[in-house]
């Protein structure tokens, strides 16, 4: 007969309790590795996704996801010929704040090079692609906005034509495609004020002054993407365009870098000291409950052992209770994951890779509890029963 | 006395060492204990009785002296009590003044642990389980809680328990301390059926004196020694 099942099975709601402990534990576990792999996929969404071999960026800067970066608005006719391009796009990306049916709102709005730019590289969940036309938005879902929606933007309306789904930036905002043209015309948005006190500025002049950038600042585009012919050596390309000494160019696997290793290299940090400090915490409360369980069958264990029961029916007693804790708290924190985390904010990515680390963590540490249980049960002798 | 011990105890001591100096708990006693025979330990508190059933039911060692089981020597002074276990295990059945029945377990299911753990298979453990409740008239009560028995009921599970391994030594510590005077009587005419039909040495501790017309013998202990035999 197994005792442990029978005990487990003369205190369920106990039991319960126990396993739902453990289960909000493990589920901490995995919302913050989730956490953590969510934000991390979805800062490398764009980078992954959008199908460029590199990035030309500002001189002397490490791009558009990593620092402010402007190139020249026509850029790209310049990369363009460079030898061993295939083609160009320009891309911009910044922050906005808008108003749509009475609630403020926040996208991050992303410049796509329409009709160069034929969206292959981005799934819809809804609608179509940027025809090439102006006032045409194609939105994540994240935002609240359904096709058809009116948004208004700088000084104009957007029209949203498609929706994707989890398409966000790294802090999460969903993102606003809109064609290069419009992009620059909502990041060049001022008030009139503002237009008046410039131009008095300038007396009315065309100043070219030490910080009036060299590179157009007022262009708004962010970078130009390349995609490399085939045969083309990309280290010559890049050492070609970085010649011009205006434009730094960077690989998509060094922005990834940057991404990675720079932007969120705190955060990542920080998620996955608090993933292990909640391990720690699971490790000593298991341990705890395993051994408080034992100590409260300190009778039961004597009296095994008084009528000879050899060591493995303790070991096996107090091993598959420790089993039970962490199988039932497991599937209990799976369970409530599934339910819970689609209502998070941010997303949460369950990778089954992540999943089957935690189990084997949970293992080890469930048998670290049963070995705290055992060695506590060892020390108690048959003649306890008496006492 | 008739036929060989089961039991044989040579010269057995235990001595504490206490702040107070040197507790002599039981001091040089010797008694055998045949098949068939059920023998009474009678004495004060504190006369050396429970510390004689910890040695010879292998659970202490002792200071000097010797247990014997059925002519192999099992117990001195420097044994090691874990490997005693198995010896325990097939060899002596344990009944004490409480129950100790494992309480998320069923009357069956306590008394079939005992043969489990001997690795018989669990069917056939369960059914002798029932046949030695049965046995004890508790067929009706197999699949209780011991939560739901009386004091009596748990007892006579315990005697089942003690019982399942067909040991040839059944030791028991105040069995019927807890019970009244009839359920205490009905347990001890248990262990005089065991005694005779299952030909056990059982060795009794009791201060009850109600039931001593049933003991083939009885032995005094005071202050650590065996003080008298006594025939009926």
């Amino acid at each position: 007969m197994n005792l442990a099942l029978k005990d487990t099975l003369h205190a369920p709601t106990r039991f319960a309790l126990t396993a739902l402990g453990v289960a909000f534990l493990v589920m901490a576990v995995i919302g913050m590795t989730g956490l953590y792999r969510g934000i991390v996929e979805d800062a490398l969404l764009i980078l992954d996704r959008i199908d460029a071999d590199l990035w030309v960026v500002q001189g002397e800067r490490a791009g558009p996801f990593a620092e402010g970066s402007a190139v020249a608005a026509d850029m790209d006719r310049r990369v363009e010929g460079v030898p061993g391009v295939a083609d160009v796009r320009r891309f911009t990306q910044f922050s906005q704040q808008f108003s749509f049916a009475g609630t403020s709102r926040r996208a991050t709005v992303t410049g796509v090079d329409v009709p160069r730019d034929d969206g292959h590289w981005l799934p819809l969940a809804e609608g179509r692609w940027l025809s090439g036309s102006r006032y045409e938005a194609v939105a994540d879902a994240s935002t609240g906005l359904v096709i058809g929606d009116q948004v208004p933007l700088a000084r104009d309306t957007y029209t949203v034509v498609g929706l994707t789904r989890h398409m966000v930036d790294s802090a999460g905002d969903g993102l606003l495609f809109v064609g290069i043209n419009d992009a620059s015309v909502i990041a060049q948005r001022r008030t009139s004020e503002e237009i008046h006190l410039a131009r008095a500025a300038r007396n009315g002049a065309v100043v070219v002054t030490a910080d009036a950038s060299s590179v157009a600042q007022e262009s708004k585009i962010a970078a130009v993407l390349v995609r490399l012919d085939p045969a083309a050596d990309a280290s010559h390309v890049i050492a070609a365009m970085q010649r011009w000494g205006d434009v730094r160019v960077m690989t998509t696997g060094e922005q990834r870098d940057l991404m990675l290793n720079a932007r969120l290299w705190k955060l990542r940090l920080q998620i996955l000291t608090f993933t292990g400090l909640i391990l720690i915490i699971t490790a000593i409360v298991v341990s705890l409950i395993v051994y408080t369980m034992t100590i409260e069958k300190r009778h039961e264990i004597a009296l095994l052992k008084l009528i000879g029961a050899r060591e493995n029916v303790v070991i096996g007693l107090i091993g598959q209770q420790a089993a039970l804790i962490g199988i039932a708290g497991y599937v209990l924190a799976i369970g409530l994951s599934w339910l819970i985390f689609p209502l998070f904010p941010r997303r949460v990515v369950m990778l089954p890779s992540d999943l089957a680390q935690i189990a084997l963590a949970l293992a080890l540490v469930c048998a670290a509890a049963a070995w705290v249980g055992i060695a506590r049960a060892s020390r108690v002798g048959a003649r306890e029963v008496l006492s | 006395m008739s036929g060989a011990p089961v039991l044989s105890v040579r010269e057995l001591s235990r001595h504490y060492a206490t702040g107070a100096g040197m507790v002599r708990a039981l001091d040089g006693v010797s008694l055998d204990v045949a098949a068939g025979e059920l023998v009474g330990i009678f004495g004060p508190s504190g006369s050396g009785k429970s510390t004689f059933l910890m040695l010879a039911g292998l659970l202490e060692n002792p200071t000097s002296g010797e247990v014997w089981l059925a002519g192999e020597r099992v117990s001195h002074a420097g044994a090691d009590l874990d490997a005693l276990r198995e010896t325990r295990r097939r060899r002596i059945g344990f009944v004490f003044q409480k129950a100790n029945l494992i309480p998320f377990l069923s009357a069956v299911e306590n008394v079939a642990l005992s043969l489990e753990i001997a690795d018989v298979s669990p069917a056939d453990a369960r059914a002798h389980g029932r046949r030695l409740l049965a046995a004890l008239d508790l067929a009706h009560r197999a699949d209780h809680l011991p939560a739901k028995l009386s004091g009596g009921e748990q007892q006579r599970v315990a005697v089942a328990r003690a019982l399942a391994n067909t040991p040839p030594l059944i030791l028991a510590d105040e069995p019927t301390a807890a019970l009244d005077s009839v359920r205490g009587r009905q347990v001890m005419e248990i262990f005089r059926r065991i005694a005779g039909t299952r030909g056990a040495a059982v060795l009794v501790i009791t201060h009850d004196p109600r039931s001593t017309d049933l003991f083939d013998r009885i032995v005094h202990f005071e202050d650590g020694r065996m003080r008298a035999k006594k025939t009926d």
